[in-house]
């Protein structure tokens, strides 16, 4: 049975590349080193959900079509349209994204990633402080604190610590995993005691957690790597963190203004900030300044709550300013395995990262004005393009609305909501499974995707279908220009 | 095709040709003898300049850096567009343009190659990405060497061969051009937030200065043979007083160069010609760097030129970045890159009015006129560090008239005016030592053998302007050179007309160089091997996934060298 | 000459229309005003396509352009303009007024967002309400509002005169989130409620809010009570307010009114005085 190594995982930022897959018949039967989520991916290239055919729409159902007419289709319904939107790109390579935009530009229309809705409010705070960071390699080898704001690696980037921050193994600083393993024999131990002392003797629901882990102090003075986890509710990452600061719910942006203000050695004239203790707050800003190497890494639980993208303002400046005092790195957490690709790609061709309006002729850039989301609550598109994602589902309901309305073309391999009330479904192959490419790791690293199998019979990579579609636009464009001369 | 190009007045310095009148024939992308006269294409220059196309041996154009600038600046772009035409695709531009712009407005300027000098190896396919994604002009890349792990340690070691070896690996893997050094030591030592002092400053941790770093280096590019020489941007730039750091750099490896050849290139020069303790006591330290220069025959370098306008410094040098947001108070990107290097961005308005912005302006121009051979002193901003690349016609007429340099004079801060020693040098170079300062001294120190002239076998590339330098003197009519150099009457790439007017008239794609070391074959198994086993510790990609294939390349164009090793 | 424009549809897609300007129609006959080019989608239109465009010859010198009916998709209306005058009866689009530099625009409905962008004089007047970003420059630069006034008599949104530097915004409804965010001078005035974080990371200018606020940012320090606060020549307020002064992340010395009786809950700020 042949073995692929070194293969890259197109599930989430942080794109773990050693993934080892067997392949079996020109399936992949076993995947090696990677997580639930990346197994889960590798192996769903057999599922039953995959697209085969192309799909159009006639007399209100899709009905099986070729791959030919299809193209067609798209190419007029985006030929004719006034205000066109393209939405989608995360979840395919490089290539394709680049493709994409030569076409939104082509037909004059709005192209959009979806960091529009995860980390775009995050970037608009980049254009206003900068962001002090690095890449993951060098948290390895050097972070000895380490903050996850507003993110659950644990759960959302299962390798993430692991392979990058508090249990890899660095040239300088040594990984925490032993210290971790101890700590949870214990603490699983003191659990569960409690546990059953509850449900025996007491018969009571469990307590309402302290706000506090009560061994604060001896781990945060302790030698080596430390975590610390800040967030609204103990996560999984949490519970294995050095310690634990719970903020209320929305205040974020106080607590990170607090920290700025501590770290400058002023004093405050509150007792509390969200919810904790200033008396608390000026311990962990002590951490915080006396590390040789600090990495912040926040989640959509700080970007998409309160002050939004206010509390990326505030925490790039809180890293910013700590590194008057020490070294200090912040990161976002990125979700989808090629956000950071399309933000980058958007960039170097457009000089813009997401929401790009070429309606004018030229990339013109205002999140808020040209964002996908913004453009569809205000009903003003009047054509969609969507690949590898599916906003009808997880669109407010209004801006989903909308889309499903006007002309509808998805590119994607398999049937979701957006497929399904799509008047043009093109079937496209795996990325990362099925079709080769480059994505953009969460910290701008570009790693190769690969090929391991191949697509169902006829199913073309995004990339191909896109510039098939571009072709077919241009034909249009050129007739209609002859027509009109003559 | 072929392409006859007649009447024009010629400056190519190579062949030593002067502003002769004389035709010039291509065919198939390449200067040649003659074409047929009946079949071939002609364009009719009579009356205007004829030079090589323009070359850039130092300008940020593309990779993680630049985009992150980029993104960094949406105020930046948002009100100089580029509208897509029939043609060309659509773009931003001003100090950071979009890669398709960034071609497109070279290539207006009559310029058709252009080096990007600062690649981390880490993130080699970004810039290669974006590099085939700039249209026309062709290109290549430095890898960012000075601050890598396995060059630091080899070096500790001794090892200069194994060093070589790796090296040679290493820009094969990036598909790079030269080696390129940030200030050395100083990058690593920024991955805790330190810096190194001088030369002799030791790395923390890593039991080597700066001084051991950039021999070292200097004799690896000797044994690898490389066109170019070691790429050096010296410790302590953008400090007050580091002129003395730029010439132990020269110094430090005079006793290494042989047969009167250059062994170093100090890139940006007016950004470590600074003199003075401190910001109140800094002035211009370019006359003492000139005078070096003029006594020694192994260095070239380029000006770093500074324009008074809105710019994006941006550099490998992050603790220098740092030093400039903490300075300006503007907002700072930084990205250190495991195992290899560092990077910052800052967005920086140099004022006319600022004592020492103005005195940048005047060390740029004082290195280009006091230094006095024009093949050591090439002309760049340092894009877009210094000012974006779109000015050089500007400069060009500053080191052509002297009235051009009084115009921008009188509007400067006085004290940076009466401090200046501008006024006192009358120098004004003519179109040949521009050819050379743009194209041909370019294409040498870049050891490019068929760009940067007009000899039969050349590439192609080729620049007219609407100047006639016989009816008309560029010293006088300073505004007519700047009007010329800033829409080329033609610009021609590997044969193709791809400008005229100033607009372009086809969208090609340029070629990526590299250079393609050969060593003797079982020492690149060994080094295959080595890194193989270090390089789970030391990054956190796999060894497989760490190459830039040559499918990244728009064009390649690959550039086999034979090492001594 | 005078100049009515009556939208000719019910728009649908985002109009952009730089041109509608007193600047730019000044000295133009009737065709050629209709003539000018707008954006409809991304279709290049002329004015008179989407308007039906009206002159009335009038002895004023400088033009008074009015809009009767709902413009609230035409975005960039008056952008840059130096001089005259534009009323709009309905609603605006986005970027109204931006970098003005003098003249007045009233508008007698609801105004999206970036109203009064990077202004930098003349008179902006809002029956209505106005979006986010009030008086904002655009994104990434800290070039905010350099003088001008903006009157508000409805509500606005998020953001509200950052980066501002000079001139005064009065909002006679409520204010959302972070209004004066990053603001360096000028004043801005709102007489009812205002959402939290008001004057975060500010370094100079005044901030005055008539009525309740949830909370002040903890990095604001209290300076006194006032018995009175100047909005600008001819408009004091006559209550009690604390004065706050911040935002010391930034070493900021920027003053935030806050009127004492609405907000009961700040009164334990009144032990350090």
């Amino acid at each position: 049975m042949p073995i692929v190594k070194a293969v890259t995982c197109p599930v989430c930022g942080s794109l773990c590349d050693d993934i080892e897959l067997t392949i079996e018949n020109g399936e992949i039967v076993k995947v090696k080193n990677g997580c639930a989520m990346c197994e889960a991916k590798f192996l769903s290239h057999r599922s039953e959900h995959r697209i085969r055919k192309p799909l159009i729409r006639k007399n209100g159902e899709l009905v099986k079509t070729t791959l030919k007419e299809a193209v067609q289709r798209a190419a007029e319904i985006l030929a004719e349209a006034n205000y066109p939107v393209l939405y989608g790109w995360s979840s395919t390579s490089c290539e394709a994204i680049s493709v994409g935009i030569e076409l939104a530009e082509e037909v004059g229309g709005v192209i959009d990633n979806t960091a529009v809705v995860c980390h775009g409010p995050s970037l608009l705070s980049v254009q206003d402080v900068g962001i002090p960071s690095c890449t993951l390699g060098q948290i390895r080898h050097r972070a000895d604190l380490i903050i996850y704001w507003g993110c659950d690696p644990w759960s959302a980037h299962p390798r993430h610590i692991e392979r990058y921050t508090a249990f890899s193994e660095g040239r300088f600083e040594k990984s925490a995993w032993r210290g971790y393993i101890a700590k949870i024999r214990t603490l699983i131990g003191r659990k569960k005691i409690q546990s059953t002392v509850r449900r025996l003797v007491f018969k009571k629901p469990p307590e309402i957690k302290a706000q506090l882990e009560p061994t604060f102090v001896p781990s945060i003075a302790k030698e080596g790597r430390k975590l610390i986890v800040i967030d609204v509710r103990r996560t999984k990452t949490a519970e294995m963190a050095d310690f634990f600061v719970r903020v209320e719910p929305g205040k974020d942006y106080e607590l990170l203004q607090a920290f700025r203000a501590l770290i400058r050695d002023q004093e405050l004239e509150v007792d509390s900030v969200a919810g904790v203790p200033v008396g608390y707050l000026e311990e962990v800003a002590d951490a915080m300044v006396s590390c040789d190497f600090g990495a912040l890494f926040f989640g959509l639980g700080l970007t998409m709550s309160g002050a939004k993208l206010r509390n990326i303002d505030a925490a790039l400046s809180l890293v910013r300013d700590l590194n008057m005092r020490t070294k200090f790195v912040i990161m976002p957490m990125r979700g989808h395995f090629n956000v950071t690709g399309a933000n980058t790609v958007f960039t170097w061709q457009t000089g813009y990262p997401y929401a790009v309006d070429f309606s004018l002729g030229y990339p013109r850039y205002n999140p808020g004005e040209t964002s996908v989301v913004d453009v569809l609550l205000r009903g003003e598109s009047d054509a969609a393009l969507i690949v590898a994602s599916d906003p009808v589902s997880n669109f407010p309901r209004k801006a989903a609305e909308h889309i499903a309305k006007n002309p509808l073309i998805y590119i994607g391999p398999h049937m979701d909501v957006t497929a399904q009330v799509a008047d043009v479904v093109i079937p496209s192959a795996m990325v990362g499974v099925e079709a080769s490419g480059t994505a953009y790791r969460m910290d701008h690293v570009p790693i190769p995707l690969k090929k391991v199998v191949d697509p169902p019979r006829g199913v073309l990579p995004d990339e191909e279908i896109l510039r098939r579609i571009l072709t077919e636009v241009r034909k249009i464009k050129r007739e209609k220009a002859k027509a009109e001369a003559a | 095709m072929e392409l006859l190009i007649r009447n024009g007045f010629v400056y190519d310095p190579i062949n030593g040709v002067n502003g002769e009148k004389m035709d010039i024939a291509v065919k198939d992308g390449k200067i040649v003898e003659k074409v047929n006269e009946r079949r071939a294409k002609k364009i009719d220059a009579t009356g205007m300049t004829i030079m090589p196309g323009g070359i850039d041996i130092h300008s940020h154009i593309a990779g993680g850096k630049v985009n992150a600038g980029r993104l960094l600046r949406p105020e930046d772009h948002f009100k100089d567009v580029e509208p897509k035409t029939a043609v060309t695709r659509s773009g931003v531009g001003y100090s950071i343009p979009s890669t398709f712009t960034t071609g497109y407005r070279y290539a207006r300027m009559g310029w058709t190659t252009v080096m990007d000098p600062a690649m981390p190896p880490l993130e080699a396919k970004h810039t290669h990405e974006e590099l085939s994604d700039t249209p026309i002009i062709d290109k290549a890349s430095y890898p960012l060497l000075g601050d890598w792990w396995f060059v630091l340690e080899y070096l500790r070691d001794g090892k200069i061969e194994e060093c070589a070896r790796h090296v040679a690996w290493m820009i094969k893997a990036t598909k790079g051009y030269a080696i390129k050094l940030v200030n050395p030591g100083g990058l690593e030592a920024w991955g805790f937030g330190r810096n190194v002092e001088s030369i002799d400053d030791p790395v923390p941790y890593f039991g080597i200065t700066p001084r051991e770093i950039i021999r070292g280096l200097c004799k690896v590019n000797k044994l690898l043979n490389l066109p170019h020489t070691i790429h050096v941007h010296t410790n302590n730039l953008g400090k007050p007083g580091n002129y003395v750091t730029a010439i132990e750099t020269m110094r430090c490896v005079e006793d290494l160069a042989e047969d009167g050849k250059p062994a170093i290139h100090i890139t940006h020069c007016q950004f470590c010609a600074f003199k003075g303790d401190d910001w109140r006591t800094f002035e211009s330290g370019a006359e003492e760097i000139a005078n070096y220069v003029n006594a020694h025959s192994h260095v070239t370098m380029d000006m770093g030129q500074v324009i008074f306008t809105d710019t994006t410094t941006m550099t490998a040098d992050g603790p220098f970045q740092y030093t400039l947001h903490m300075l300006s108070g503007n907002k700072w990107t930084n990205h250190d890159v495991e195992t290899e290097t560092s990077a910052g961005i800052v967005p920086f308005h140099y004022r006319r009015k600022s004592y020492v912005h103005a005195t940048q302006w005047s060390i740029g121009l004082e290195l280009a006129l006091l230094i006095k051979d024009p093949w050591k002193i090439l002309m760049t901003t340092d894009h877009p560090n210094g000012g974006p690349f779109i000015a050089y016609p500007r400069i060009v007429a500053w080191l052509m008239s002297r009235k051009a340099r009084e115009a921008t004079l009188k509007r400067i801060n006085p004290k940076a005016r009466s401090r200046s020693l501008l006024p006192s040098i009358d120098r004004e170079l003519d179109f040949y030592e521009i050819a050379i300062v743009t194209r041909a001294g370019q294409a040498k120190a870049l050891g490019l053998k068929n760009k940067g002239h007009l000899g039969v076998g050349a590439d192609a590339d080729i620049a007219i302007y609407n100047f006639n330098p016989e009816t008309m003197d560029p010293s006088k009519k300073y505004k007519a050179v700047r009007r010329a150099f800033k829409r080329a009457a033609y610009t021609i790439k590997s044969g193709h007309v791809v400008v005229k007017d100033g607009e372009v008239l086809k969208h090609i794609d340029g070629a990526t160089m590299w250079v393609d070391v050969q060593l003797r074959e079982p020492c690149e198994i060994e080094v295959n091997e080595n890194m193989k086993r270090r390089f789970k510790e030391y990054w956190t990609v796999e060894f497989e996934n760490y190459p830039v294939s040559e499918d990244y390349l728009a064009v390649s164009h690959p550039i086999p060298v034979k090492a001594d090793v | 000459m005078n100049v009515n424009l009556y939208p000719l549809k019910e728009f649908k897609l985002p109009i952009v229309a730089e041109c509608i300007n007193p600047d730019i129609f000044q000295e133009k006959s009737l065709k050629e005003i209709e003539a000018l080019k707008v954006w409809e989608g991304n279709k290049q239109k002329r004015l008179g396509e989407l308007f039906k465009v009206e002159a009335v010859e009038t002895s004023f010198e400088a033009p008074v352009i009015t809009i009767h009916g709902n413009a609230s998709r035409v975005r960039r209306i008056g952008v840059g303009m130096k001089s005259g005058e534009i009323i709009i009866k309905g609603d605006a689009g986005m970027h109204l007024g931006e970098e003005m530099r003098g003249g007045k625009i009233t508008v007698y409905g609801n105004v999206l967002g970036w109203a009064g962008s990077m202004m930098k004089g003349g008179t902006i007047e809002i029956y209505g309400n106005a979006g986010d970003y009030l008086g904002a420059p655009y994104r990434g630069s800290t070039e905010g509002m350099k003088d001008g006034k903006i009157i508000v008599h409805g509500n606005v949104g998020r953001e509200a005169g950052a980066h501002m530097r000079k001139g005064i915004i009065k909002i006679y409804g409520s204010a959302g989130q972070f209004a004066g965010f990053r603001m360096k001078g000028g004043t801005i005035y709102v007489q009812k409620d205002c959402e939290s974080r008001a004057g975060a990371c500010m370094v100079d200018g005044t901030i005055v809010v008539g009525g309740h606020i949830e909370s002040v940012m903890p990095t604001f320090t209290i300076e006194g009570l006032r018995k009175r606060v100047k909005i600008e020549e001819g408009e004091i307020v006559e209550a009690p307010f604390y004065l706050f002064i911040g935002d010391l992340t930034e070493n900021g010395h920027g003053r935030l009114f806050i009127a004492k009786e609405p907000n009961p809950h700040l009164s334990h700020y009144e032990k350090f005085l």
